[in-house]
């Protein structure tokens, strides 16, 4: 199709555009002019009494599984999962189902804006034109290298078109963050498969395919990668669909998250040691098996048995349940990356499986031919403030990320931006890093949005999930992408050349013309309009034909490994073991309902708590609800103790998800976040070594109560 | 069997047991704890959040709540299977003959308990009459600020302060999917009526249906050996089968 085309020219085509552009799309493209009007003149697609039903990708974290939003009269009102979506199935998990509660926030961004001085509450409105205005000016007057923009892990589409407009203006590529991201090790993870197999890529783990599952630390049935997928490959594991008997689930991590409470055992090991168990096992496995494997050929059982606290005779047990699996798999994830060891952690466990016959496959490519693209590790993150701290970043374009909350205080983001000149923020919600931007001119929701995303794991299939706007945008918002083509435009020459759309829909579908080539889609359409159609009504776009990749294990026979010994900072006597809430994940905590969904593990709501074992808690005098100072060598604060019946004596476990500044009045003022006093220590793979930060507990005399659910029915007597 | 699947022409020929017996399976080995169903049925049935303190005074308006339980010490310790709690919808419910106001009834036709909020007056004698401590109580007006109420939605009655209320077993689907049926002249099909709670199910531990249809999956797995009920022993006959162990 022609990549200039008019509004007006679009509408035609829409219209002529075939019946069956009209029929089988409940919106259909014109739907994005569509503007609130009164009931007497409703659209055509809304019938009195009768609900509409889209579909879309849900943007609560970047698995991207597919949605389908029942709307009722212009209104959004329950999100159900897409039956035929490769990812979810149908399903979705908390936060996906509490989206609405997003979209329908009072504390949203009602539109742009100017800040009187940053961190302020003063603001002048602006209309739209002058923020593009702003927009334009940024881009034009500053020098291409003092331009950064820095993106959320969704939406794909966004990210595709801020890199061509980098590539555009000669300005440095985006960097993707999100805490997610970070709380995955994501970088870890794919830098291990790259040493280990030597290939590029995500590995899939398919659990339904095993029948007996080791993890060490990765909580995929909470958020790890594509929480709903791995939760559906786990049922399948469990009710032994493709392997006749009930798959066997062991957990090694040092305190029971959500997945280790599903687990058959759940091994409490030492922090850190988590790699050389991983070697010890394998060692006990290529000795029954007389194989030499050079990752595992120096490890001295009976030491690893004593640092890590699992006993010879019990390793010897778990090496046994393996070897005797038809089929086993060894995941590597979580808090066991996130050492300074973390990833030869992660090679020493990934390179387990080259002695199992593992079900792993690496992900496939997008059906663009590429990949996701990755979220930086926090060294990359550190280099941008470096950059920023320097001087050398003169504007800042923020979207979809909230470094100021989610990176650790003392890697000092908040800092360096006062040293950034101009901060432009795109933000939906009022988060601490739009508090700190001079200008917010705010996008959609994602519920209003159009756009893409590629998956970076979670389907056997390429997959690219779709968003259309499942209600007219509620407040005065405007799309990023149109806000930047806009800008690109106004800028004229050979940037409005390189983006020469006339819309963010403009843009998509210029993306996605060369999949009308492609024969092996479960559908294909002659022209744009007619596939784009499609391509909202069902979803997405996938092909019928899994495209993993086969991993080579041969490499990873000969290759030798040296787990150092984890470091941790700080003098205290307790490990700190930060991890992501699982119910409200790293940007839930501004909506109501999922604040009042209870913590799977210890049901509490609305707050954090730090997590103690009860006997090391009557040693220290504590008891439930006892305000402690948490104290690191990189500051403190105070929360409520929780005692934890399932976490190792040596250990202290804290929520990541609450603690705002700002993000609204559910969200503000409400908790702690661990954060503030995280030392930013790196893995070799420049991860955030979350786990590695020591601390003590100091007494306040003070109480502070947390809501939980389980107090109602009694399971203390106290309460 | 065909007659019992038949939807009369008027409700009010319905007897009991006639149109069909609904029921639900959860499979406790299954089921992860995560709390998909908790937000599914909040959202589907416009369920009021309390806030902080109210919650931590136990006045939340959870429908269906996941239990779990510890046994043993450190290192010795073990979490009982994550169980969601809801409505078990008893043939021989303990909160029907204690209401003054007959506002918690039994439906004759699709055997459920219902709950009828405009008969109402809160003496909260159900709730205390429950074994399962399944019903909620509406303490306050709960807020709800602008522009929150767009999501509501109008299948489901909105409820004030002074009200009892309770899972429904999404009532609103089993209507919408009876007239569906009726309409096009046929069945109900096994799987076309999913509560919020099944549909949103990432592990696809709960499963809804009709259990007087033998052939229907629900029935099916009710009847399996790991089945049981809850508080068996109090004879109420709940509608919810657990499945215990792997």
């Amino acid at each position: 199709m022609s990549q200039e085309i008019s509004r007006r020219d679009f509408l035609k085509l829409g219209g002529l555009g075939a019946v069956a552009t009209m029929v089988l799309t409940g919106c259909g493209t014109a739907a994005r002019y569509v503007r609130r009007t009164p009931y007497t003149k409703m659209p055509e697609y809304t019938f009195t009494g009768q609900s509409t039903y889209f579909a879309t990708t849900c943007r609560e974290c970047p698995a991207a599984c597919g949605l389908i939003v029942r709307t009722f009269q212009g209104r959004a009102i329950k999100v159900e999962g897409n039956p035929n979506h490769p990812v979810n199935a149908g399903k979705t998990c908390a936060r996906g189902q509490a989206t609405l509660h997003g979209l329908y926030n009072p504390d949203r961004i009602q539109g742009p804006f100017k800040r009187s001085a940053r961190g302020s509450e003063q603001i002048t409105p602006l209309d739209w034109n002058a923020a593009i205005q702003v927009v334009a000016q940024a881009l034009r007057e500053t020098s291409p290298q003092g331009i950064a923009f820095l993106l959320g892990m969704a939406p794909d589409h966004l990210f595709d078109l801020v890199s061509d407009l980098a590539r555009a203006l000669g300005a440095p590529a985006p960097i993707r963050f999100g805490a997610l991201g970070m709380f995955e090790a994501r970088a870890t993870l794919r830098k291990a498969t790259q040493n280990v197999l030597g290939q590029d890529g995500l590995p899939w783990f398919d659990l339904g395919a095993a029948n007996v599952v080791f993890s060490f630390g990765a909580n995929f049935l909470e958020t790890w990668l594509s929480p709903v997928a791995y939760t559906r490959l786990f049922s399948q594991m469990r009710r032994g669909e493709r392997n006749e008997k009930r798959g066997y689930f062991v957990q090694f991590e040092p305190r029971m998250s959500q997945t280790a409470s599903k687990a058959d055992e759940w091994i409490p090991l030492r922090p850190g040691t988590e790699g050389w168990v991983a070697q010890a096992l394998g060692k006990l496995i290529a000795d029954a098996r007389g194989l030499q494997v050079a990752a595992f050929s120096g490890v001295n059982v009976e030491e690893v048995a004593q640092n890590s606290g699992i006993e010879v005779a019990e390793l010897q047990r778990l090496a046994d349940l393996l070897m005797k699996a038809r089929r086993a798999l060894v995941i590597p994830g979580g808090a066991a990356l996130a050492h300074t060891n973390g990833l030869e952690n992660a090679e020493a466990i990934l390179t387990l499986n080259a002695l199992l016959d593992a079900p792993i496959t690496l992900s496939p490519l997008s059906p663009f031919g590429d990949a996701y693209h990755q979220p930086a590790s926090l060294q990359e993150m550190a280099a941008l403030i470096e950059r920023m701290r320097r001087g050398e970043v003169q504007a800042l374009f923020i979207h979809g990320a909230n470094p100021v909350f989610e990176l650790p205080a003392a890697l000092g983001f908040a800092e360096a931006l006062q040293k950034v000149p101009l901060v432009i923020s795109f933000a939906t919600f009022p988060d601490e890093t739009a508090l700190q931007a001079d200008y917010v001119f705010p996008d959609h929701h994602g519920l209003e949005s159009w756009g893409y995303q590629r998956l970076a794991t979670g389907s056997a299939f390429p997959t690219l999930s779709s968003s259309q706007p499942v209600v007219v945008p509620f407040y005065n918002t405007q799309a990023t992408a149109d806000v930047l083509l806009a800008a690109a435009a106004q800028i004229g020459g050979a940037v409005a050349q390189a983006l020469p759309y006339t819309d963010e829909v403009a843009y998509i579908q210029a993306r996605l013309s060369p999949l009308l080539e492609q024969k092996n889609g479960f559908f294909g359409a002659p022209e744009i309009n007619t596939f784009f159609a499609y391509f909202q009504q069902y979803g997405g776009w996938w092909k019928t034909t899994e495209e993993t990749v086969k991993p080579s294990w041969e490499n990873a026979f000969n290759r030798r490994l040296q787990v150092k010994a984890a470091e941790f900072a700080g003098e205290g006597e307790f490990h700190l073991l930060p991890f992501i809430s699982p119910v409200l994940g790293e940007a839930g905590a501004n909506k109501p309902w999922l604040q009042e969904v209870p913590d799977p593990t210890t049901t509490v709501m609305w707050n954090s708590w730090i997590e103690i074992n009860p006997q090391t808690a009557e040693e220290l005098g504590l008891q439930d609800d006892d305000v402690v100072r948490v104290v690191s060598d990189q500051g403190s604060f105070e929360v409520s103790v929780y005692r934890y019946p399932a976490i190792r004596p040596d250990v202290v476990a804290i929520v990541f998800g609450q603690g705002h500044t700002a993000y609204g009045r559910y969200a503000q003022g409400r908790g702690v976040n661990p954060g503030q006093i995280l030392k930013p220590v790196t893995n070799a793979a420049g991860d955030l070594a979350f786990a590695a930060t020591r601390v003590r507990l100091e007494k306040t005399g003070k109480k502070r109560a947390i809501s939980r659910l389980e107090s109602i029915l009694g399971v203390y007597g106290e309460h | 069997m065909e007659k019992t699947l038949t939807i009369p022409e008027y409700k009010a020929d319905w007897a009991e047991g006639e149109n069909g017996k609904w029921g639900m399976v959860i499979d406790m080995d299954l089921c992860t704890g995560c709390q998909a169903c908790v937000a599914a049925c909040a959202m589907e049935n416009n369920i009021s959040f309390v806030g902080e303190e109210d919650a931590g005074y136990g006045r939340t308006m959870h429908w269906i709540r996941i239990e779990r339980f510890w046994e043993g010490t450190y290192p010795e310790i073990r979490m009982t299977p994550y169980q969601p709690i809801l409505c078990q919808q008893c043939g021989h419910a303990p909160c029907e003959p204690v209401c003054p106001v007959f506002a918690s009834v039994h439906s004759q036709a699709e055997q459920i308990n219902l709950q009828v909020y405009n008969r109402c007056v809160g003496t909260r004698y159900c709730a205390n009459n429950c074994p399962y401590q399944v019903r909620v109580f509406n303490w306050r007006d709960w807020p709800r600020p602008a522009p929150l109420e767009n999501q509501l939605n109008p299948s489901v009655t909105v409820r004030r302060r002074g009200i009892m209320e309770k899972c429904t077993f999404c009532i609103q689907r089993i209507r919408q999917a009876e007239d569906v049926a009726k309409s096009e002249g046929r069945e109900i099909r096994d799987g076309e009526v999913v509560p919020a709670c099944a549909q949103a199910c990432p592990a696809d531990a709960i499963v809804f249906g009709r259990l007087d249809d033998p052939e229907s999956r629900v029935s099916q797995l009710a009847n399996s050996p790991r089945g049981k009920k809850l508080l068996e022993e109090l004879g109420t006959l709940p509608q919810v089968t657990y499945l215990l162990g792997g």
